[in-house]
């Protein structure tokens, strides 16, 4: 027991003693949050002002165009005085009842006036200038050398160059020329190109470069098609007035669950980030079990190449060399794990905290994605995911680590070794794509199959573990894990005992099995 | 098994450097245990043992064995069974036949703590501090970690690696690293030695380290075994030897006794007919090589003197008289045969 200490001591120490391995630690939750704080900054400081040009030979769309992308603009800029409001609303003040500010003008413009106005007597006294957010999409008229009413071909021609940004485009209304994003050219017989006989074939043409950024067209073809929709209404017709109010009818739907407390069965965000958060764990244990393994394999590699194995089999049992070193990357694992985990929590119960005292918890603005850090902290703390994650981690790091401990132990370089470590990566790839189907069905035929495979007990319990499964399957699948992790331990030990010394060729798999006999 | 076989602190922490290991007093003494001298059995036994790795025989039916406190040469070209051998008694390997005995246990396991082993191939873990190297290793034989620690360093000072018994073993030159696991080796103080090739990769001053360090386990009465390839080593340290080629023994006893396996040779330098020198007694055979230089071969126990005074008595005029012993190299290059050639080119 002694040596077996020594030796995870060691194997622990090896690792965890680096920088290297803290650092990598914590870049791991750093990584994980800036890949979610990164595309938000991004959003906000780095897209630029995308101008464009539009041009309704029709003279039906212009309007409607204008106003979809104006209320795209003041949605933003709703969003970030909001912002404003929070970080400058007056200790003890309420957040002001009325919230007309929040609407938008006739033409779809965000009245800033108005809301601070609105705002003035909750804010704090000589509260900082509101710095509005810079607009996405601006309109840009049209050179004063040209026309709208060339012939759209010539228009096209004229405008080629800017859009390709072979040229600056130099609108006419003194501001400085800028890179045009695209030209929306809307023919005069265009009528949306609906099935029909009587209409014409013109389509509305968006010049762009740009094909990746799709946001624009998309804004333009949903209010064009609801400028369509309106007219063909209006011809057959219904009030203008009428098809608004209809228009804007929502299905009110509300989801329930039965396994809840009764009065409390209806389901919302938290019981959706109830049955994805274990994927989340999935996901980390995969993570964990596969990079630790690594640790393992490499060790061995390296003791076996430069033959320090003879050295440490002069003084302890192949079984104590290979328990020791299970015991100690193990250890390596769980600390791994805690500290992720652990700034998971801590980042966690910062937001959580701040969403249930901070202004905006009086609830004024209703904002289910505030409440998500406060629903995964309490999720963590009320159901058993933490503790169904160590327990899993640790059969699943056995079983895996084992086979590894066993392979590592046949091959004398990291080529070898890696060459069979693809089929394992192969055999570890199900558990990883079966992740997004399990949720969708966690009691399911297909989950209750592939939860009784014991090598994929581990990542299909885990992701089954908040959709209160059978106490059969719970208990059944425990027991056939752990019986299965002692016999692949033993029989992973038979084969390490001979492997470890021996040097050459790695043995054929028959071969092997053999070694588990002898 | 010696009753000096287990001392729970045969470490003198208070005592400094230069005693850094005490000698074990049955070896040196023979009333140490206050009674009369026993005959110590030996520390090292194989009797018929042989190992083979499926069709191919690796050892032919060895059997030898080692005293106590005796340095003990383990002698034959590369491929001749030697690690197959030192493998089988430490019991990283079992032999196929025969049977093993170290320091009285049918197996090296069951007294691992009381056995010091530098393998063929050196390796250390890279990432490690040389002295953490050194404690770690002497830990598993059983020394407190502590204790380990403390020895780690003391030994280091002593053979010139204090100034790196914080670096890394990575960042040590080939030989410096060497020396950290024969020192790793020894550090648990084992009564039962064995170093496979030590020599290989070391510079001339290293190797008058380690054979210091051979010299001072041998003074305080520990019993070393090392295999090598290289003659001049085996001849300076070696009090018995073994010779082993194609996975059997060919030799076994003293220097002396190697060396009386072969002829002694006299050279003689003269521009006189030396032709009667063959009546000389002993004398096998008599070369002239030309330019007046002759060879006579000589039984062991001959008297090379004899030829001395037989060209006394005929007056005859000497320019050069060499009647040089045969060394440990000869013995080897002709017992081993063509197989030789490798280890003299190593040499």
């Amino acid at each position: 027991m002694r040596n077996v200490l020594l030796i995870a001591w060691r194997e622990f120490a090896e690792n965890a003693k680096t920088k290297g391995f803290w650092f990598g630690i914590f870049t791991f939750p750093a990584i994980l949050m800036l890949s979610t704080q990164i595309p938000m900054v991004l959003e906000k400081k780095a897209t630029p002002i995308r101008h464009f040009v539009l041009v309704d030979q029709s003279g039906k769309f212009d309007g409607a165009i204008s106003k979809a992308v104006n209320e795209n603009e003041a949605a933003r800029m709703i969003h970030a005085f909001r912002d404003y409001l929070a970080a400058n609303l007056a200790p003890g003040k309420p957040f002001p009842a009325d919230r007309q500010w929040l609407n938008h003008t006739p033409e779809g413009l965000f009245d800033l006036g108005a809301a601070l106005a609105a705002v003035r007597s909750v804010l704090v006294s000589n509260p900082p200038p509101f710095l509005a957010p810079r607009p996405k999409f601006v309109r840009a008229p049209l050179p004063d050398a040209l026309a709208s009413t060339l012939p759209l071909a010539e228009l096209e021609r004229c405008l080629r160059p800017y859009v390709s940004d072979q040229q600056r485009y130099a609108p006419s209304n003194g501001l400085p020329p800028v890179a045009l994003f695209a030209a929306v050219l809307i023919p005069s017989d265009y009528d949306g190109g609906l099935k029909s006989s009587s209409r014409s074939n013109a389509v509305l043409r968006f010049w762009s470069v740009n094909q990746a950024d799709g946001e624009l067209r998309s804004r333009i073809e949903s209010a064009v098609t609801s400028e369509l929709r309106l007219r063909e209404y209006q011809k057959k017709g219904l009030d203008a007035g009428v098809i608004r109010q209809i228009e804007d009818i929502d299905a009110r739907v509300e989801q329930f669950n039965p396994l809840k407390a009764v009065g409390e069965e209806k389901a919302g965000l938290a019981d959706t980030l109830r049955q994805w958060a274990p994927s989340a764990f999935v996901y980390l244990l995969w993570v964990a079990i596969f990079s630790i393994a690594q640790m393992l394999l490499n060790g061995l590699i390296e003791e076996k190449s430069n033959r320090i194995i003879e050295v440490l089999l002069s003084s302890v049992t192949p079984g104590e060399l290979m328990i020791g070193k299970l015991v100690g990357v193990a250890a390596v694992g769980m600390v791994m794990l805690a500290a992720w985990i652990g700034s998971m929590v801590a980042v966690l119960g910062y937001f959580a905290f701040t969403s249930s005292h901070g202004p905006m918890a009086a609830g004024a603005v209703a904002n289910p994605v505030s409440q998500i850090p406060r629903d995964l902290a309490t999720l963590l703390s009320d159901t058993w995911l933490l503790p169904a994650f160590g327990m899993y981690f640790l059969l699943g790091y056995v079983l895996y680590a084992s086979l590894i401990m066993a392979l590592g132990s046949t091959c004398n370089t990291v080529k070898d070794a890696q060459n069979y470590m693809a089929v394992i990566v192969l055999f570890l790839m199900v558990p990883l794509l079966s992740i997004p189907f399990i949720p969708r069905d966690p009691n399911g035929s297909f989950a209750t199959l592939m939860s009784w495979i014991p090598p994929y007990t581990p990542f299909i319990m885990m992701n089954r573990i908040t959709a209160h499964p059978p106490a059969f399957d719970v208990v059944g699948t425990l027991l056939l894990l752990v019986l299965f992790d002692a016999l692949v331990l033993w029989a992973c030990g038979r084969i390490f005992r001979i492997g470890v010394l021996r040097t050459g060729q790695p043995p054929r798999f028959l071969q092997a099995l053999a070694w588990i006999r002898r | 098994m010696l009753p000096i076989a287990r001392r729970p602190k045969v470490w003198d922490d208070a005592a400094g450097p230069e005693s850094a290991f005490r000698p074990i007093p049955a070896l040196h003494s023979s009333s140490a245990f206050g009674q009369s001298a026993p005959v110590p059995s030996p520390a090292l036994e194989l009797h018929h043992v042989s190992k083979s790795f499926g069709a191919f025989q690796a050892v032919r039916d060895l059997s030898f064995a080692v005293p106590q406190g005796c340095v003990f040469g383990f002698l034959g070209p590369n491929g001749a069974g030697k690690t197959t051998t030192l493998r089988m008694v430490l019991d990283i390997f079992r032999p196929t036949s025969g049977s093993i005995a170290v320091l009285g246990a049918p197996s090296a396991f069951d007294v691992r703590h009381r056995i010091g082993y530098l393998p063929e191939e050196k390796g250390l873990y890279k990432k490690m501090k040389s002295w953490a190297v050194i404690a770690y290793l002497a830990s598993l034989k059983g020394i407190d970690r502590r204790t380990a620690g403390r020895r780690a360093r003391v030994l280091l000072e002593r053979y010139g690696l204090g100034a790196v018994a914080e670096t890394k073993i990575e960042a040590l030159s080939k030989g410096m690293a060497q020396k950290v696991q024969v020192l790793a080796a020894i550090a648990h103080e084992p009564e039962l030695v064995i170093f496979d090739e030590p020599f290989s990769g070391l510079d001339p001053v290293n190797q008058a380290v380690l054979e210091e360090v051979i010299t001072t386990l041998r003074s305080e009465g520990r019993t070393l075994v090392f295999s090598t390839h290289v003659m001049q080593h085996a001849e300076r340290l070696c009090d018995r030897l073994l010779i082993m080629s194609r996975g059997a023994k060919i030799f076994e006893g003293t220097l002396k006794e190697a060396r009386r396996t072969q002829p002694v040779r006299v050279r003689l330098h003269s521009e006189e007919d030396l032709d009667f020198l063959s009546a000389v007694p002993g004398a096998t055979g008599l070369e002239a090589r030309g330019g007046g230089e002759w060879e006579l071969r000589l039984t062991s126990d001959a008297d090379p003197q004899a030829v001395l005074e037989a060209c006394f008595a005929r007056h005859v005029r000497l320019r050069s008289y060499n009647a040089a012993e045969p060394t440990l190299h000869d013995v080897f290059v002709n017992l081993v045969g063509p197989e030789a050639r490798e280890a003299r080119a190593d040499a």
